[in-house]
């Protein structure tokens, strides 16, 4: 990040100057530009506050300066006074060879220039504006970019097992998880391989191959999907999107908008902070995603909707849809790409349907940087067979392996009240799998208040202890990268603006100053559900985050000892956790018996997909 | 082209309504939310506190896969 308001070298003819408080304190933004002037090589005297406007004008005539600058912060009056103040100067001969200017928190430009200044500075006005003023220069555009290139949010991390006893369980689970999964398929894998092949005979000019392929491939899908192959009837609330509406993405890339961005944001250039799009259509999307990219986002996610997990197949084309999440297909993940900046991490997430391994195939073709594979949460809490779940969940490791794609492992089952020792053995089983596969998984604890934590009363005091122990027991058990989502602060959020954005922010700075490589966050809508999420409530959280990390800066946050317990506490569970797995000696019907998270826990082994794996 | 339709999907209004509670809060936001022409409506939050209650309110002007006014106008320069 770099900010283009470095003065000129040369050095500048040398002013007097005289600024001045019309407050009865100082106002801060005076002292900062009388030390860039003097810095600059000016004569500056700085009056006194609380003067009055009589007293200032006659000081600065005995100074006979070539500018008096005068800052305001109170807005009570501020009209009257400078009007006034604006009439002493001319009374007084000081304009004569004065030019005079205001400034502070309570003006606007607009406001000195017509109340006869010679200039007027915003409180957004960056020092360097006045500086320039004073120079007869222009100021230079204080012009921000954003990163221009993109994070291995997995680099430096060995995958090492930190806690042997730990990750010799994991690395028995995980290899008797590979070993089953070897001799096994499924229609989402053969749709996968169909997929890869109809998409490389499309791009070899090859229209007979493809066709021939997406014959056998519409023969693998179901319900609505598989109609539209058949019959060309859309899927129920999709439409195709109208030429128009895709020329309009590459207009809004075109537009000249890339370049406005708050400066207030350029914190989050440090840190790496994700947000989720799936509005149902890809124009709108492409809106939401450049807008946050604007105020900081990092990166983005991909969010399908919910039906895109429980039917065999995906569509082809581009799709708008009227509901909540944006249809996954090769031409929308295209022309959402469009709407990127080139530092933008993109993650399309495929972890926890039916549709899982061909996710990672569009993501890899439509050129994404991360995706997101689990098998424990969509077995247990999205509705997908866990037997079906573990073998796309396999090949989709294999599959972004072999692309070079890293993925985050979930533990969104704590949400359904599966308790954090169960999730967490069941990520880092899948986690270990995707390493012995040559993957480069991300662990993705929950940073919420999870029904575990509220029944316990782990979060009665505050939130920081129980997310805190998570990250600590997890790299105190292997060398791993770890992206708390997904968003932090669930069920911490209400329909508060305030309130929510607040959350959202405190958990998202407590992660990255705990060590996190990435978070996801929020919207300000998160708890509200009558009705899309709009651009103010994506900008909402992205402002607060951005202030939350600029108040903790490197002072970080530290937990309290109790932390320390839960952290403890968790380690055993998770180790007990294994230990169980590990003697049943099967993943899957250890994911069928609950042994990862039970009906009690509010698991419940899906049904989609049963009985559709069969032996190669 | 009305500046309505400059609005990217949902246009929000937050205020402090004085009433005897929730539910009267709400009855009168959306009415607010009507008189300024608003045919989506929503109470996003509505919390009583003293003389009334802070709320806020949210009209859609385009939701997901609507007709967009980029896709019934020839587009014109944006200003902003």
């Amino acid at each position: 990040m770099k900010c283009k308001s470095d003065f000129p070298n040369s050095r500048p003819e040398r002013k007097k100057i005289v600024l001045a408080p019309l407050d009865p304190v100082h106002d801060v933004g005076l002292k900062l530009i009388r030390r860039k002037l003097v810095e600059r090589g000016h004569e500056v005297t700085l009056l006194p506050p609380d003067l009055s406007p009589e007293e200032v004008v006659a000081r600065a005539k005995a100074l006979e300066p070539d500018f008096l600058m005068v800052s305001r912060a109170i807005s009570y009056g501020t009209s009257e006074l400078l009007a006034k103040f604006v009439d002493l100067c001319d009374a007084s001969g000081l304009r004569e060879r004065t030019k005079i200017a205001a400034g502070g928190l309570s003006m606007r430009p607009e406001m000195a220039q017509e109340l006869g200044f010679d200039a007027g500075f915003g409180p957004d006005t960056p020092p360097e504006a006045a500086v320039a003023y004073v120079e007869g220069r222009e100021a230079q555009a204080v012009e921000c970019e954003r990163p221009m290139s993109k994070v291995d949010l997995t680099a430096g991390f060995s995958y090492e097992f930190r806690d042997k006893e730990i990750g010799d369980l994991c690395l028995r689970i995980a290899r008797q998880l590979v070993n089953w999964a070897q001799d096994k398929t499924s229609p989402g894998v053969e749709r996968a391989r169909l997929r890869l092949d109809m998409e490389e005979a499309r791009a070899a000019g090859d229209e007979k191959a493809a066709s021939e392929i997406r014959e056998k491939y519409a023969g693998l899908c179901g319900g609505e999907v598989e109609r539209w192959y058949r019959t060309g009837e859309p899927v129920a609330h999709t439409r195709l999107l109208s030429d128009r509406e895709i020329e309009e993405i590459s207009r809004l890339k075109e537009g000249g908008h890339s370049g406005d961005y708050p400066r207030s944001q350029d914190i989050l250039a440090r840190y790496n902070v994700f947000i989720q799009y799936g509005t149902g259509c890809p124009v709108m999307d492409a809106y939401h995603i450049n807008l946050s990219l604007a105020f900081g986002a990092r990166g983005v996610i991909h969010f399908d909707p919910s039906w895109g997990a429980r039917t065999e197949g995906l569509l082809e084309g581009a799709w708008s849809h009227q509901h909540d999440g944006t249809v996954l297909t090769l031409d929308n993940l295209r022309l959402i790409k469009n709407a990127l900046l080139p530092g933008t991490m993109w993650q399309v997430r495929a972890h926890r349907g039916l549709n899982t391994p061909e996710t990672v195939i569009l993501a890899h073709l439509a050129g994404a940087d991360l995706t997101k594979i689990n098998i424990v949460y969509g077995s247990l809490g999205a509705g997908t067979d866990p037997a079906r779940l573990a073998v796309d969940g396999i090949e989709s490791m294999r599959l972004a392996a072999r692309f070079g794609l890293p993925y985050d492992v979930v533990t969104n089952e704590e949400l359904c009240g599966v308790p954090a020792k169960k999730a967490f053995a069941g990520m880092l089983i899948v986690a270990t799998a995707g390493v012995l596969l040559g993957g480069r998984p991300i662990l993705q604890p929950l940073f919420a208040n999870s029904p575990e934590a509220i029944i316990a009363g782990l979060t009665e005091d505050n939130f920081i202890d129980f997310n805190a122990a998570k990250m600590e027991v997890l790299r105190e058990i292997i060398d791993a990268p770890i992206w708390p989502g997904a968003p932090v602060g669930f069920l911490t959020q209400s329909q508060d603006r305030c309130q929510s954005s607040t959350m959202t922010a405190l958990h998202a700075a407590l992660a990255l100053k705990i060590g996190a490589q990435a978070v996801t966050i929020a919207s300000s809508d998160e708890a509200y559900a009558g009705g899309p999420i709009t651009a103010p409530a994506r900008v909402d959280t992205l402002k607060t985050t951005a202030a939350a990390l600029r108040f903790f800066g490197s002072a970080g946050i530290s937990p309290s000892r109790k932390a320390k317990d839960i952290a403890q506490e968790l380690r055993q569970g998770i180790l007990d956790v294994l230990k169980a797995v590990a003697e049943r000696g099967d993943f899957v019907a250890s994911l069928y018996e609950g042994l990862l998270g039970d009906k009690e826990d509010g698991a419940y082994p899906g049904r989609a997909g049963r009985d559709t794996v069969k032996v190669k | 082209m009305s500046v309505r339709d400059r609005i990217l999907d949902g246009c929000d209004l937050e205020t402090f309504i004085v009433c005897g509670g929730v539910e009267e809060g709400k009855r009168l936001g959306l009415r607010l939310m009507a008189e300024l022409g608003f045919q989506d409506a929503d109470v996003v939050f509505c919390e009583k506190g003293g003389p009334g209650v802070r709320i806020r309110l949210r009209g859609y002007v385009y939701r997901p896969s609507a007709e967009y006014r980029w896709d019934k106008e020839e587009p014109e320069d944006h200003e902003v």
